[in-house]
């Protein structure tokens, strides 16, 4: 076993692992952080997309000692005092959702796309999420939730 | 009255899902739980003569292996049970997916480390993966009590075809094949087995029809069906997939012979390669038409691979063979249709159940016969669409608002097309992004069944319970159904008939979550069915509230709590019948949905690849409940319908999987996706759906792939005979090299 020290969503955490456990195991079988989904175990669909220092990764691919002593973010960590984050928000009001399970995964990529670039256009949207798969929606809406949430960033950003 | 039918209403379950705290199966764990490990069929079709487990069971952490020993009825299937739960010594394996053993231990590692380590030994038999060779005379037989490998066959015979023939100016004829396409629903099985504090079996999992599973279950494990219990919690999409049940009597089974909680979780590769596929189709047409483009007749071969076992392959033959011939006005047909057991995967249910396949043959047939006739292709379906009475090839007057004409009216009229009198003109394409690539416009029109057909009783069973406030007005209202929400917001639209039909908001209505131990059974998440048939089951439970809250009004009685329970059957108001044995002659379906597409295209010549850039696609679902679902339904299903026209296929080679995970099974990512998806709700309502509602779930799918192949054809003068329309079959097709 290989002692774990990272912090995730705020607050630091100790864990005892397997050397090869994903990131996505520990996250959701040692933390009950069920938030983050596991969907393809090969990182093609961006399911159990979370940020580590800011930066996106499929943590079902991603071996969890690459986030000692790092700061990790799950979809848990995105609304604080339990009000919706604006993307969550935006995800609710465009309808971006429906069998829900590719929805984190959309909504912490999202995350990663609107802090490197917070006025993206349609097609900087489209590339942002090309890597993340939805089986239901067909990205109509989720392109659109997205574009309302950097839209209501930046008037957050402007009052 | 307020007017919540037909108003953007928030998903009731969206809050908790872009949270993360929406449980699906996966997410529940229990005190002491167990964890499994399926050992799967090494070959697609041979005799097991030895498993050996001691290797397995001397690896620390495994607690035991369940054999077919264990099973009390060792047979299952939703529509006949010809499928082993585990095939044992001297038994048979006819598929990848057939199972021998499942191994238990104290973690998930253990379990699929000592998976490997169970040792059968196999005798193998010839394998059988193709149709053809299925169907001569001495091919192995897949299943040996039967007297082919032809699992069953549907004439139809109206009028006389030799007639119609003969009355034609022009015949054109042709051959189309579709691939087996993998549901690929995000959620991969899942979910926890275990002993309830009643003593009832009890499976967590997810579920398109709680009930049947219920049933099945009960039949395997010899046990009454009240000793037996199934939760559907959140469902990770379904697409069909789930109508059969390919985790959820293992998980019981595991309960029952451990008698503790065991848990499940299939990895993507599990998911994939060993649960069921949509049915791939050969098709072989020959249509005729009048010098002035009236339909005189079509003759039909189709042949579907329903794999190793029957599944719902009759069920989806029925309907494929009622839809084969499109919306339109035949006097004269001839349909021969077959479905034949070979080694590959099991084929059912998937979104169109049957009607997906055919438009790609019979929409290619309308377009090869405009170009014959020098008609333009909406002038030719105008001709001949289906109208309200007119006879279907089954010999059934159409019912129930048929809206398919308007469909294709407005889909034309938006996409550019003039009208000039009985003429339609096709509008002028642009110019393509680059000299190498061709533009190319391609239409198609589908229908299909909502609800169950031929005759078998569509019954769906609501309870509401209403709390009243001292004044008599209604505090709150529960809604118990088994309608599972898959995705497609079925809870929400059903949350809304309620709202609408006791004229509360939506917010005083609660939809119970899925136990079948509390709700009653309300049929399968399938055949679009739920907001038609179960939206009329609440619409009657809630009637019958209100009128019994009428009732303790007067009274006075000062009772608070008024339930009421409704069971609504489709044969009520709209009975069908089965397929007559010889001339295939019946009214089949209860309601109908409508649906048109038309696709523009650019293929690259230099590499045969095609960009579907924008697609107009107009739906007859009768009213629309919810219009900020309608959106997501007919862009989802416009997106599985790309996925089959141009990238997806699951590929078996001697029925051994080729494509086993995401990275071989090409989705369509938003990239793939048309630029602009233009929608068009054509409500045409039907007066036996609630509030003039149809049913919505699987028409988009049905024209997308068939729209983009005549597309592709228009723009490169080239026809594909099969999908998907992959770069290199569409180059090949080009350069001549087919």
């Amino acid at each position: 076993m290989h002692t774990l020290m990272m912090n995730v969503n705020g607050s630091d955490v100790r864990v005892d692992i397997y050397p090869d456990e994903t990131l996505a195991e520990v996250l959701r079988d040692r933390l009950g952080l069920i938030g983050t989904k596991v969907a393809c175990g090969e990182g093609e669909c961006g399911a159990c997309t979370v940020l580590i220092d800011g930066v996106a990764v499929t943590s079902c691919i991603t071996p969890a000692m690459k986030a000692h002593g790092r700061r990790v973010v799950t979809i848990e960590g995105l609304s604080e005092d339990k009000e919706l984050h604006v993307i969550q928000q935006a995800f609710v009001d465009a309808t971006a959702s429906q069998c829900g399970y590719c929805t984190p995964g959309f909504i912490m990529a999202t995350k990663a796309l609107l802090d490197a670039n917070p006025n993206p256009t349609r097609d900087e949207i489209m590339h942002g999420i090309s890597g993340n798969l939805c089986r239901c929606t067909g990205y109509y809406q989720i392109v659109d939730a997205v574009a309302l949430a950097a839209k209501r960033l930046a008037e957050e950003e402007q009052s | 009255m307020s007017k919540v039918v037909g108003s953007p209403q928030t998903r009731l379950d969206i809050v908790a899902k872009v949270k993360g705290t929406r449980k699906y199966p996966q997410d529940f764990n229990m005190e002491g739980q167990l964890w499994a490990a399926v050992v799967w069929a090494a070959h697609p079709h041979a005799i097991v003569r030895r498993i050996d487990t001691s290797a397995a069971e001397a690896l620390p952490g495994v607690v035991r292996i369940i054999t077919s020993k264990d099973v009390p009825v060792n047979s299952y299937g939703i529509n006949i049970p010809d499928q082993p739960v585990l095939v044992g010594e001297g038994g048979k394996v006819r598929w990848v997916g057939d199972r021998i053993a499942i191994v238990v231990a104290q973690d998930r590692r253990t379990a699929y480390k000592a998976r490997d380590l169970v040792r059968v030994d196999y005798e193998p038999l010839p394998v059988v993966s193709d149709v053809f060779a299925a169907m001569q005379e001495n091919a192995p037989r897949i299943h040996e009590d039967r007297p082919s490998n032809i699992l069953h066959h549907i004439p139809i015979r109206k009028g006389n075809v030799e007639e119609g023939f003969a009355q034609a100016d022009v015949i054109v004829e042709g051959e189309v094949s579709t691939p087996f396409v993998e549901h690929a629903y995000m959620q991969p099985e899942a979910g926890i087995g275990y002993i309830d504090e009643e003593g009832r079996v009890t499976v967590i999992a997810s579920a398109q029809w709680p009930h049947d599973d219920l049933h099945q279950i009960a039949r395997m494990l010899d046990l009454p069906e009240d000793k037996v219990r199934e939760i559907v919690p959140a469902v990770g999409g379904a697409f069909g997939g789930r109508e059969d049940m390919y985790i959820q009597h293992l998980l019981a089974l595991c309960a029952f012979v451990m008698r503790r909680p065991v848990k499940m979780v299939w990895d993507r590769e599990e998911s994939i390669s060993r649960t069921g596929k949509r049915h791939p189709f050969y098709f072989r047409y020959k249509v005729g038409a009048t010098r002035e483009g009236v339909l005189t007749a079509v003759q039909i071969r189709l042949i579907s691979d329903a794999g190793a076992y029957a599944s719902t392959s009759i069920p989806v033959l029925n309907n494929a063979a009622s839809f084969a011939a499109g919306p339109y006005k035949y006097p004269h047909a001839h349909v021969d249709a077959y479905t034949v057991f070979t080694n590959n995967a099991v084929t059912m249910a998937m979104r169109g159940f049957g009607a997906t396949q055919p438009p790609v043959m019979y929409e290619r047939m309308l377009d090869q016969l405009a170009e014959a006739l020098h008609m333009d292709p909406v002038e030719l379906r105008m001709k001949n669409l289906l109208g309200d009475g007119d006879i279907s090839i089954t010999g059934n007057a159409m019912w129930g608002g048929v809206g398919i004409k308007e469909t294709l009216r407005q889909a034309a009229l938006a996409a550019g097309w003039r009208q000039e009198g009985e003429h339609w003109v096709k509008p002028d394409l642009g110019q393509p992004s680059a000299p190498h690539k061709k533009r190319g416009i391609g239409i198609a029109c589908a229908y299909k069944n909502v609800g169950y057909s031929f005759g078998f009783d569509d019954k769906s069973e609501a309870e509401v319970i209403l709390r009243l406030k001292m004044d008599g007005s209604i505090a709150s209202a529960t809604v118990k159904t088994a309608a599972v929400d898959v995705g497609q917001g079925v809870t929400t639209a059903l949350a809304q008939i309620a709202a609408e039909t006791l004229g509360i908001p939506v917010s005083r209505v609660r939809i119970a979550l899925i136990d079948t131990s509390d709700v009653p059974n309300a049929g399968s998440s399938s055949a679009s069915r739920h907001v038609y048939i179960t939206g009329n089951a609440v619409y009657g439970a809630c009637k019958a509230a209100l009128e019994k809250r009428e009732r303790i009004l007067l009274e006075e009685s000062g009772e608070l709590n008024v339930s009421a329970r409704y069971l609504y059957r489709g044969r009520s108001r709209r009975p069908t019948t089965p397929y007559d044995p010889e001339t295939g002659q019946c009214n089949p379906h209860i309601a109908y949905s409508y649906g048109t597409e038309i696709a523009l295209v650019e293929v690259d010549a230099e590499t045969g690849e095609t960009e579907v850039l924008k697609m107009w696609a107009a739906h007859d679902a009768g009213r629309v409940v919810n219009p900020a679902q309608y959106f997501g339904q007919v862009a989802g299903g416009v997106h599985m319908g790309v996925g089959y026209g141009l990238t997806e296929e699951y590929i078996q080679q001697d029925s051994r999987p080729r494509t086993r995970r995401f990275s071989e099974y090409f989705i369509p990512t938003v990239l793939d996706m048309p630029r602009e998806l233009v929608s068009l709700a054509v409500e045409v309502e039907d007066p036996t759906g609630p509030f003039g509602a149809k049913g919505l779930g699987e028409t988009p799918t049905l024209p997308t792939a068939a729209a983009i192949a005549n597309a592709i054809h228009d723009a490169t003068g080239v026809w594909l005979n099969r999908i998907p329309a992959t770069s290199e079959m569409v180059w090949r097709a080009i350069h001549g090299k087919g």
